[in-house]
């Protein structure tokens, strides 16, 4: 009879050099992101100037934000913001990159000159619309006197009801580039034979455009979709330019809600408390986005 | 199973251990960044959004050339960037040595962060030293303090009154006189109206000038009014404060200002236009001489030695006091953080920075007015300059009785969201008023 050694298996360690892999992405990720969003949901609960010691008041920057009336406003604004930016910069730019799309003369500069206002700065973009749309002395103000086109002469910043839709007219006009350019790459990736087919199957250009060309680029919109969403609910420069989210607060968005709170009336907690209902939105809108639409919507995998 | 609970492990003690380090709510302890130092050795720091960079550098240089081995490290920020600053470094320990400020709220905000400015004062100037001051300056840099507490948490380093610009060349050009009275503001407009440019440009899109032209109205409706209702003494709901909401009301619905005045501001936009001759009148204030700065090139020629403004008050208005009132204030103060490592060293430049060679410098680029009396520019570029420097620094600042400030960033807010309300129609004047008096008795 022969003896047999039994040996037990080494423990695994196979996890350890993944772990050490993710270790700096970890820190990093806790550091710049779950800290700063601890920091804030703890703050919100105080009544805090930032400097000096604050109260706790645990959730009492709630109850009084859900009776504020400029956070209401602030609210209905982002939500006229993600409706009316989302969609017209969506149909701008994908109109523009099937123009450009086409072998036509000059479109790389076509393509730079649409594309410029996305890499200008929102605060020079601000001040600049801020004197064009001027009635008193700005650009359309002048065409308007000239041709007798009454409607171009109005204060369109200057008056509550409208001053919304200017900054976003504005926002429009600077980002529908970004859209365009996102369209474009999609457009590259569209396989040429599919639209030869359907062109030997006489399909008009309405079709193509409608039923094959728009669907194929589903991965697109919805990236556009949900940049366009996080973009609006963070919109600070642009606003406090052109606006600073006046008049009366008319214009007010949550970050420039935010900013005020925070460095003009010294209360930080409130500011953090805006700061809170400003993740929980994101996070929502994201999660519901990737809920709906799956996961791979934004690599233009199927739905995962 | 292991190597999940490992990780977890590993996370939750990082999670832990940062929020351990910092936590939300706790007051800082504020510990000065610069190095240590003898009395004018060392290193300081300097943070503020005033004066412009170009002349910090100047006071700074001129600083550290008459005090050997010292050295300041600064740095100028635009006001809001300056705010999120300073807010930052006082939650994370590195308050800089000198800091610039704004008398009440801010200064109150940062108030246990500060060192009393007094006994330094005192050391470099004397025990009368708050004669070297406007009054102004001296009852505006406690503002806000707590009852029994006569620290002086901030020194000021530059002051001024709010009143009115005039374009001199359009006014000669249409034979108009400056307007005394409300009336005489009202036909000069009407004589002025029908050209190229605003007869009375009001750049009302910021919060800060819509507050400085109403308390301006308001003092002449009924002097030191607004202050006796944000003590608490008067109500703003008082006829004669509604009555100073109507008259801002009707710089709008007289069409007294220009169109669209509540959708722009006053920088750059207003200054601007003014500057380039588009306003024959702006509610700006004394800072406007700034404009003229001789170290500056390729002046507009309506700056070039101010040969083309001239300051006046707001109207009188009818029933209210005969003769217009001066408002005003601190434009820029300065504080010393308590925990400096180089008290002494801090305390000499900032008092060069207010009195001394450092504010000579400072004054050379009449960037405002000086806090200190009887400081005045080494070289006018022309006597009509003089004349206004002369008129701004010894006719109206030693007489500016009334506050551009309110005390309270609340009320600042409040009076700011009001007047924006009545000027687009949203509110009558009586609302507005009832508004404002609602938010005070809000305040803490």
């Amino acid at each position: 009879m022969t003896s047999a050694t039994i040996t037990r298996p080494k423990p695994r360690r196979d996890w350890l050099p993944g772990t050490l892999f993710l270790l700096p992405t970890f820190v990093l990720f806790a550091l710049f992101v779950v800290y700063p969003i601890i920091y804030n949901v703890q703050a919100s609960t105080l009544d805090w100037d930032g400097v000096n010691i604050g109260e706790f008041v645990g959730l009492g920057n709630y109850t009084e934000l859900l009776k504020d009336p400029i956070f209401v406003t602030t609210l209905k604004n982002s939500g006229w913001w993600i409706l009316l930016t989302i969609v017209p910069q969506a149909l701008i730019g994908f109109f523009l990159a099937l123009l450009l799309n086409e072998k036509i003369r000059g479109r790389s500069i076509y393509r730079a000159i649409f594309f410029v206002p996305a890499v200008l700065s929102p605060v020079v973009v601000g001040i600049v619309w801020q004197r064009m749309l001027d009635p008193f002395n700005g650009v359309f103000a002048k065409i308007g006197r000239a041709t007798g086109l009454e409607f171009l002469t109005k204060g369109y910043l200057a008056d509550p009801k409208t001053a919304i839709f200017a900054a976003i007219v504005v926002n429009v006009w600077m980002w529908t580039g970004f859209s365009m350019l996102f369209y474009l790459a999609g457009l590259q990736l569209i396989d040429d034979s599919v639209l030869q087919a359907a062109k030997i199957d006489g399909a008009s250009t309405w079709k193509t455009v409608t039923a094959i060309i728009w669907p194929l680029l589903k991965s697109t919109h919805l990236s556009l979709l949900l940049l366009g969403i996080i973009g609006s609910l963070k919109t600070f420069e642009l606003v406090y330019v052109l606006t600073e989210g006046g008049p009366n607060h008319a214009s007010e968005m949550l970050p420039t809600y935010t900013f005020k709170q925070a460095f003009q009336l010294q209360s930080v907690g409130y500011a953090s408390t805006i700061s809170v209902v400003l993740l929980v939105i994101a996070v929502v809108s994201s999660l519901s986005m990737v809920r709906a639409f799956g996961s791979g919507f934004l690599t233009g995998d199927d739905k995962k | 199973m292991k190597r999940h609970k490992t990780f977890m492990a590993i996370a939750a003690a990082t999670a832990l251990s940062i929020t351990l380090a910092g936590c939300a709510g706790g007051a800082s302890k504020d510990e000065s960044d610069s190095g240590a130092g003898t009395g004018t050795t060392g290193e300081l720091t300097f943070r503020s959004w005033s004066p412009i960079e170009q002349t910090t550098k100047q006071m700074v240089d001129t600083f550290t050339a008459a005090n050997p081995g010292s050295k300041i490290d600064s740095t100028i920020f635009n006001y809001p960037e300056y705010l999120v600053d300073l807010q930052t470094r006082a939650s994370s320990n590195t308050m800089p040595d000198i800091i610039g400020l704004q008398p009440g709220a801010l200064t109150q905000q940062y108030r246990s962060n500060l060192m009393p400015l007094q006994d330094c004062a005192a050391k470099t100037w004397g025990a009368d030293w708050q004669s070297k001051f406007y009054p102004i300056g001296i009852d505006q840099a406690r503002l806000g303090n707590p009852e029994g507490d006569e620290n002086f948490y901030s020194l000021p380093l530059l002051v001024q009154t709010v009143n009115l610009w005039a374009n001199t060349k359009i006014f000669e050009e249409k034979g108009a006189s400056i307007p005394k009275t409300w009336d005489e503001l009202k036909s000069t407009v009407d004589q002025l109206k029908g050209g190229e440019y605003a007869p009375f440009m009001l750049p009302a899109k910021d919060s800060w000038l819509r507050n400085v032209v109403f308390l301006q109205i308001a003092n002449n409706v009924a002097p030191g009014l607004p202050y006796e209702a944000e003590a608490g003494t008067k109500s703003w709901a008082d006829p004669k404060l509604v009555e100073a909401f109507t008259y801002w009301q009707k710089l709008f619905t007289e069409k007294i200002a220009q169109d669209g005045a509540i959708g722009l501001d006053a920088y750059p936009s207003g200054a601007n236009q003014f500057e380039a001759g588009n306003a024959a009148m702006i509610p700006l204030g004394a800072w406007w001489i700034q404009q003229s700065d001789p170290s500056k090139t390729g002046l507009p020629p309506l700056s070039e030695g101010m040969s083309g403004y001239q300051p006046f008050l707001f109207p009188t208005i009818p029933g209210g006091a005969s003769e217009s009132q001066f408002v005003g204030g601190i434009d820029v103060a300065l504080g010393i953080s308590k925990n400096t490592k180089n008290p002494d060293l801090a305390c000499k430049a900032l008092t060069d920075f207010i009195a001394g060679a450092g504010a000579q410098k400072l004054i050379n680029t009449f960037n405002d007015l000086p806090a200190v009396t009887g400081l005045n520019p080494e070289k006018f570029t022309s006597d009509k300059q003089k004349q206004i420097w002369n008129t701004l620094t010894t006719e109206w600042m030693p007489n500016v009785k009334y506050s551009r400030y309110l005390k309270s960033p609340e009320m600042d807010t409040a009076l700011g969201d009001a007047l924006s309300a009545v000027a687009t129609g949203q509110l009558t004047p009586q609302a507005a008023a009832d508004k404002v008096q609602a938010a005070q008795q809000k305040v803490k």
